[in-house]
């Protein structure tokens, strides 16, 4: 199989199949069907979805910790049993769990030295990366020690520690407090400006929005599209919008096709509409308006759209 | 090979520091207040109390050491997946389980040999007696018992799907491959052909514990240990443990981790 060579990961025809239960009456569950995606090099790329959509059991196939029941995966032109291909790729699990016996900087010596660094230019790496990911001060205590946010950052130091082409993430804020959740989305900007591949899998949609340049969504193992995030906030996607406005100017929004309700102090919920149509109706009825804002993300609203027709309760998952 | 020994080192870090040390502590301790017992309750023989409540509470405490490492470990990287960010990274599974074993064999041999110096120091200095030339021998072959057992465990822990059944599988194991003499007491006698073939094949995948066990015959005049004996012991254990660790790596390889 050959692939072009700006593709960091080539999946293609991908697919997993589960078997739980009993051997006579077995549990079939298609956890990934038939995916085919490229991720090209130098790009940010998020994987969205549900729980259970199937995303961490792509990653888990990329990464060679699945084996696939039917299709191939290609990362960085080459076979993730490769040595080569794997010290080219930095992986970040959700919730990393670390022996807790270790220091941080013990960690990052240990992974640092499974990529073959050694030595003063082992130490000049771990420094390095504790700088990143601002852990420099804390590196010499017990990871027994460290906040859930400080486990998450000594987690990416571990991913990143080979210096990567290549950075794969499953849920990497999950956890993480709104400093944290900062810190984490800042230090992924930095490597995108390095020029890191980032694979992000994540449900959080304005990480997607600040971080990612292209996305996918995954739902009940398939994949419904992928798009690039600048199209996407570009698009004509409806969101619902709130209008603060005086309760006299409240009521000649009635009857509308876009209003949904009117609060007694003045505010008006316009719902499926894009921001330009909502001025446009607000300029049109001469509505003054004391403030406006959107009641959720345009990246959320078209996730919701593209997963629409299935229940958000749903596992996501089709079995049979 | 660098990346065995960083696996070997990190492993005996995280067991030194899970205070698997403190075993050896409390062997010394368990085994001197026995012997202090047994010593007064024995009448001249207080040596031969040393050297023999010694030699099993090494085994006892190298044991302890294994089964409660593979606990930890069982936790940590299985059900806690420490083990996935080490996997993704650019060692090989079967690295990996060497480098494993390593740290693993050097936390027991501390413990082991620890405890053999603090024997051997009782002896001489509150028995005021001899150690013998066999017990030198009888420490290295309790070594190369704990080396097998170690790989075997380590193995288990590769197939188990839970802390609790990779420490039964392993004690199980060692309960029955010291029991390898009923076994072959029960071949010699008359019984049905399936039976014996039965037999046969548990002797042939058990571990041969007996073989290792020469604390029982550390005070026999007549035991001279040559050359060709200690290259049987050598070859089955290096065998054994070969073939057992080559399991457990197509296993770890195999192994899908969900």
């Amino acid at each position: 199989m050959t692939t072009p060579s700006n593709l960091a990961i080539h999946i293609e025809g991908l697919s997993k199949t589960y078997k739980t239960g009993f051997w006579f009456k077995p549990k079939i569950t298609h956890a990934l069907n038939n995916l085919t995606l490229d991720v090209y090099e130098k790009e940010a790329f998020g994987l969205l979805g549900l729980n259970g959509a199937g995303k961490t059991t792509a990653i888990k196939i990329i990464l060679g910790f699945l084996a696939p029941t039917a299709g191939s995966v290609q990362v960085l032109g080459g076979k993730i049993s490769d040595r080569e291909v794997r010290n080219q790729i930095g992986y970040l699990s959700e919730l990393p769990y670390f022996s807790r016996q270790h220091t941080g900087r013990e960690l990052l010596e240990y992974f640092g030295s499974l990529h073959g660094f050694s030595g003063s230019t082992l130490q000049h790496r771990v420094d390095e990366v504790l700088e990143l990911v601002r852990m420099s001060k804390a590196s010499r205590e017990k990871v027994s020690g460290y906040s859930k946010g400080m486990l998450q950052r000594i987690g990416i130091g571990q991913a990143l520690i080979g210096k990567p082409k290549l950075l794969i993430c499953d849920e990497p804020m999950s956890g993480l407090d709104p400093v944290g959740y900062k810190e984490m989305r800042d230090i992924f900007i930095d490597l995108k400006k390095m020029g890191t591949t980032l694979f992000l899998n994540t449900h959080i949609m304005d990480e997607v929005e600040r971080v990612c340049d292209r996305i996918g969504i995954l739902h009940g193992g398939q994949l419904r599209e992928v798009a690039s995030v600048s199209d996407i906030l570009q698009s004509s996607v409806h969101v619902d919008y709130w209008v603060d406005v005086d309760s006299q100017d409240a009521s000649r929004l009635a009857g509308t096709p876009f209003q949904k309700s009117i609060a007694e102090n003045g505010g008006v919920q316009i719902t499926g509409s894009s921001l330009s149509e909502t001025l446009n109706l607000l300029n049109q009825r001469q509505v003054k308006t004391k403030g406006l804002r959107p009641l959720s993300s345009v990246m959320e609203a078209y996730f919701l759209k593209s997963i629409a027709g299935q229940s958000s309760t749903e596992s996501g998952r089709a079995s049979k | 090979m660098r990346r065995i020994f960083c696996v070997a080192q990190f492993t005996f870090r995280e067991l030194i520091r899970s205070n698997m040390l403190y075993i050896w502590f409390l062997s010394v301790v368990v085994f001197s207040a026995l012997a202090f017992i047994l010593s007064v309750l024995s009448f001249g023989e207080v040596q031969k109390i040393f050297m023999d409540l010694g030699l099993v509470g090494m085994e006892f405490s190298g044991l302890l050491v294994l089964i409660l490492s593979l606990a930890v470990t069982y936790n940590t990287e299985f059900d806690q997946k420490a083990i996935y960010l080490q996997l993704a990274k650019p060692i090989t599974r079967g690295e990996y389980l060497l480098g494993r074993v390593f740290g693993f064999f050097t936390v027991i041999s501390l413990v082991v040999i620890g405890m053999g110096l603090f024997i051997a120091g009782l002896v001489i200095l509150v028995g005021q007696g001899q150690v013998p030339f066999l017990f030198v021998d009888s420490t290295i072959f309790l070594l190369i018992e704990m080396f097998v057992l170690t790989v075997l465990g380590l193995t288990f822990q590769m197939i188990g799907t839970s802390m609790v059944g990779v420490v039964l599988y392993t004690m199980f194991t060692i309960f029955l491959g010291h029991g390898i003499g009923q076994v072959d007491w029960l071949l010699n006698q008359k019984l049905a052909p399936t039976v014996k073939t039965m037999l046969r094949i548990v002797h042939f995948l058990l571990p041969n514990l007996e073989a290792f066990n020469l604390k029982d015959r550390i005070y026999d005049p007549n035991l001279v240990l040559g050359w060709t004996q200690w290259q049987e012991v050598l070859l089955y254990a290096f065998a054994y443990s070969f073939v057992v660790f080559l399991i457990g790596w197509i296993n770890l390889e195999k192994r899908e981790f969900m």
